[in-house]
């Protein structure tokens, strides 16, 4: 695998980045509490314990869209990815964790590898996971029964595959957002931002 | 003081022999001359000795009394320092002592201070004791009305008890009253089987008369079928009637088809040629609207040539007029582009002399300054000639001098050379010749310089004095050519200057109100961008169909369908459950059992209820049969009026009051009975006496009782 070698080369960096939703999607879902929390188990990765779920039907649909997200890292098509998390009584948008993606177009498939460590590539992925988890502190209750959704911002002329279909931008009205840490592979850089509902007593 | 008292006494006494002394003298002195005087002149001295004395003695005594008063002074300025010492050192006491009072005041005040704090806290401390109490207080009611409760439960759960143990007894005695009544069930159950056995022999019959019917059904279907054919078959005969009367027409339909075709087959002839005739008709017409317009288009045309005849006149008459060479347009048009390119080339040159104007004038511009620098060089150049040639002169004036004193030198030392052959002053003098001539090269050199330097200068001021030249004359050619165009240049470049700085102006603004923009554009996209805004001609979004969300909201409109349903089911279960007043047989599964065993026991008690209220209607028949029956058979109708007491009534009573009443003595089942009194037993005492009292015969009484009564009825 090319994380082995010293360098950091497109498809590695895809996966990186890949890896990194993976567990920042399953992060997000245990803080903010849509899925119970005895569905989850705890790993280590990125020298830090995490929490996965262990729902079946949870866990199909993430590597469903990891892996088809991965594909289109590889190549540079996609721009944003968003966890959308929505009242399911009243069907509002509650909160929007929007991560957007910055490709350098120059790294091509036959291209040197660039030099970056994969070690500081992990630290700068850990304080990110760590922000999230420090935002439960300043982000509101959610109180009722919640939902949520992933959607990719991908370039218009993509082949939007099977299973797949157009939609809505999703977006909160009287919204709040906190700009969080970015972390870069430098072929892929990721920022990372959380938009949340005002609530009317702030 | 000492020094002084000791002087003081030093001088009285040097003043004592002095006096002493002088008188003595003055004594010594006056003793010849006078010999009778002499004791009025030594009493006199005697007085005055004395008098000396006393003065010194009053001389003594003051100074013994200063001394005392200079002692005493110091004693009192002893005392005085003493006391002023012990007043300093009192003072500081009494200061001491203040600043101690003052610090304990100080403690005082914070030791006040805490016993306040301590009685403040004490207090505190009583209140939440009282408070505390107060709590333990509430809590003991609490517990006691716990306790309360609980034995208030204890009770319910007795009395509870008491209830169920009273009921399972009701059960018992009901489960008797079951076996007993089960037998008479069996009873009845062997009617019910002779019921059913007629019951079988009815339906048999029954079924008899139904397969009876159906065979009649079944002829009657024969019938209706055989009718029906009857009526087609009359049917098909009309028909062939009428067929036979249409065979007959056949031939002369032939002979009509005949004539039809050939009649289509000449108009189908016709058409074609009609449709040939019909084209060239368009055709035709065609032809004729466009002839129509050509001859339009023509007429127009001439017209037009006319006009263009006319201009054509015009225009060769305006050559004709203008003077120039014009035969064709050709020329006409030469001639203007001819005078387009003159105007064109006047226009270049008019700008380019613009430029050239605007770049002398911006080289004059520069020159003016060049020309003030080189004056002002010129100026200085000029002075350093002036001094280079004073210099000069000065330097001739000292070359000439010089060269004198060399003639004067070489003079000398010629002479010297042609006084001395060979002398001792020969080295001497070689050598003061060698300083000459050493001292009149180096002036020869400084000369040289000077005179290079001085050339240099007039060089460098002779070219100077030609730069000033050259540029005074562009200067006056420059202002020549200005004042030529003077009027025209001034204007437009002064004007030119306030348009240009004008359009700087607003240029400027306008770049910092396009900056402003553009910062708060870029804010806003920066949001934008963060609420998750995107350009949708660039961007799409996409998400799985299959996702949490989706999923989630169509099982919550599940949920809620279903809930729905149930709402309304349990609502009209609810009405029908008013309206029936019973609880229905099959919707009992949604009915929550409150416990197993009072269910159990309910059915039992319904069901052993309406096995109640069923053996109590067999009961009141059978009774209601077996009283009417003894009424007829015996002629006494028996009521139970009273516990043991009978009332019998006779069929033959002549009064609906007339009764018997009788009374059971002894255990029940025993039979003994005892008349009691009543008006009407008052009228049978005869009876009574003969069969109660003498025979002990109820039975007889009874028969006789009747006898009579009846006798009486049939008499009246």
């Amino acid at each position: 695998m090319s994380k082995t070698l010293k360098g950091i080369t497109l498809k590695g960096s895809a996966e990186l980045v890949a890896e990194f939703f993976s567990f920042g999607i399953n992060s997000i879902l245990y803080q903010r509490g849509i899925y119970p929390a005895e569905t989850f188990t705890r790993v280590t990765q990125y020298d830090m314990s995490l929490q996965l779920t262990t729902d079946a039907k949870l866990k199909n649909y993430l590597t469903n869209v990891i892996s088809q997200l991965k594909e289109w890292l590889f190549d540079c098509t996609v721009q944003k990815l968003v966890v959308v998390i929505t009242c399911l009584e009243t069907n509002e948008v509650l909160e929007r964790w929007q991560f957007d993606i910055e490709c350098d177009k120059t790294a091509k498939e036959g291209s040197a590898p660039r030099e970056k460590s994969i070690k500081a590539i992990q630290e700068e992925i850990r304080s990110v996971i760590r922000q999230i988890t420090a935002t439960v502190t300043f982000l509101p209750l959610l109180e009722t029964a919640c939902a949520f959704d992933l959607l990719i911002y991908t370039d218009k002329d993509l082949e939007v595959p099977e299973q797949w279909e157009e939609s809505g931008p999703q977006l909160i009205d009287q919204s709040e957002e906190v700009r969080l840490r970015s972390f870069t592979t430098t072929i892929h850089k990721v920022n990372s931002m959380v938009a949340y509902k005002r609530t009317n007593s702030t | 003081m000492d020094d002084m008292e000791d002087t003081t006494i030093f001088s009285t006494l040097k003043s004592f022999k002095s006096l002493i002394s002088g008188p003595d003298h003055s004594l010594l002195e006056t003793e010849p001359a006078y010999g009778r005087s002499d004791l009025q002149k030594l009493y006199t001295k005697r007085v005055e000795l004395e008098e000396a004395a006393e003065r010194v003695r009053s001389h003594t005594s003051l100074l013994q009394l200063t001394q005392e008063k200079q002692q005493m002074e110091l004693s009192h300025k002893r005392a005085r320092i003493e006391l002023e010492k012990e007043a300093h050192s009192s003072s500081r006491d009494l200061q001491r002592e203040i600043d101690r009072n003052r610090e304990l005041l100080l403690k005082i005040r914070r030791l006040e201070e805490k016993e306040e704090k301590a009685n403040q806290a004490l207090n505190e401390q009583m209140e939440n004791n009282k408070a505390l109490k107060r709590n333990l207080e509430e809590l003991h009611k609490k517990a006691n009305e716990k306790d309360r409760k609980l034995t208030e439960a204890d009770q319910m759960i007795s009395e509870l008890k008491d209830e169920t143990r009273r009921l399972n007894q009701k059960i018992q005695i009901q489960e008797s009253k079951f076996s007993t009544q089960n037998l008479e069930i069996q009873a009845l159950q062997e009617q019910l089987d002779v019921q059913r056995k007629k019951y079988k022999d009815v339906s048999q019959r029954y079924q008899n008369l139904q397969s009876s019917h159906s065979i009649s059904t079944e002829s009657e279907l024969k019938m209706k079928e055989l009718e029906r054919r009857l009526a087609l078959q009359e049917q098909d005969s009309v028909i062939v009637r009428n067929m036979k009367s249409e065979m007959v027409r056949l031939p002369e339909l032939e002979r009509e088809i005949k004539r039809l075709r050939e009649e289509n087959a000449f108009l189908r002839e016709t058409k074609e040629n009609n449709s040939l005739l019909k084209e060239e008709t368009e055709g035709l017409r065609k032809k004729l609207e466009r002839v129509e317009r050509v001859m339009e288009e023509k007429l127009k045309a001439e017209l037009e040539k006319e006009k263009l005849e006319q201009e054509l006149q015009a225009w060769e008459n305006i050559g004709q007029a203008a003077g120039l060479n014009i035969r064709k347009p050709e020329d006409l048009s030469r001639e203007v582009i001819q005078i387009q390119q003159r105007e064109l080339n006047l226009k270049q040159q008019n700008y380019t002399l613009n430029s050239s104007i605007r770049s002398v004038e911006k080289a004059r511009a520069e020159l003016l300054p060049e020309i003030a620098q080189m004056r002002a060089k010129a100026q200085e150049e000029q002075k350093k000639r002036e001094n280079q040639d004073s210099l000069v002169r000065r330097m001739q004036k000292r070359v000439l001098l010089l060269t004198k004193e060399r003639d004067g030198m070489r003079a000398i030392l010629e002479s010297y050379d042609s006084e001395l052959a060979t002398s001792e002053y020969s080295p001497q003098l070689m050598f003061r010749v060698k300083e000459a001539e050493d001292m009149l090269q180096k002036v020869q050199a400084h000369n040289t310089e000077m005179e290079t330097q001085l050339s240099k200068a007039q060089e460098e001021a002779g070219t100077f004095k030609l730069k000033v030249q050259m540029v005074t004359a562009e200067l006056e050619a420059l202002n020549e050519q200005q004042v030529s165009n003077a009027e025209k240049n001034t204007l437009a470049t002064a004007e030119e200057v306030s348009s240009l700085r004008q359009k700087i102006e607003e240029l400027e603004a306008e770049r910092q109100r396009l900056e402003e923009q553009n910062n708060i554009l870029e804010m806003r996209l920066e949001r934008h961008n963060l609420q998750g805004d995107y350009d949708p001609v660039k961007t799409k979004v996409i998400h799985l169909q299959m996702n949490p969300t989706s999923i989630a909201k169509q099982q919550h409109a599940d949920e809620v369908e279903q809930l729905r349903l149930e709402c309304q089911l349990l609502r009209d279960r609810i009405r029908k459950i008013e309206a029936g007043g019973g609880v229905t047989t099959d919707d009992t599964t949604l009915i929550i059992p409150p416990s197993q065993e009072i269910l159990d026991l309910r059915k039992q008690m319904e069901s052993a209820e309406l096995k109640n209220q069923r053996l109590k209607e067999v009961f009141q028949k059978k009774i209601q049969e077996f009283r009417t029956a003894c009424y007829v058979l015996t002629g006494y109708q028996i009521d139970i009026t009273v516990e043991n007491q009978y009332r019998l009534t006779s069929v033959y009573a002549e009064h609906m009051e007339d009764s018997l009443l009788f009374k059971s003595t002894g255990p029940v089942g025993s039979g003994s009975m005892q008349l009691l009194e009543t008006d009407f037993s008052r009228t049978l005492t005869g009876l009574v006496d003969l069969h109660l009292f003498h025979q002990k015969s109820i039975p007889v009484f009874l028969s006789a009782v009747t006898i009579e009564l009846f006798s009486r009825q049939t008499v009246t």
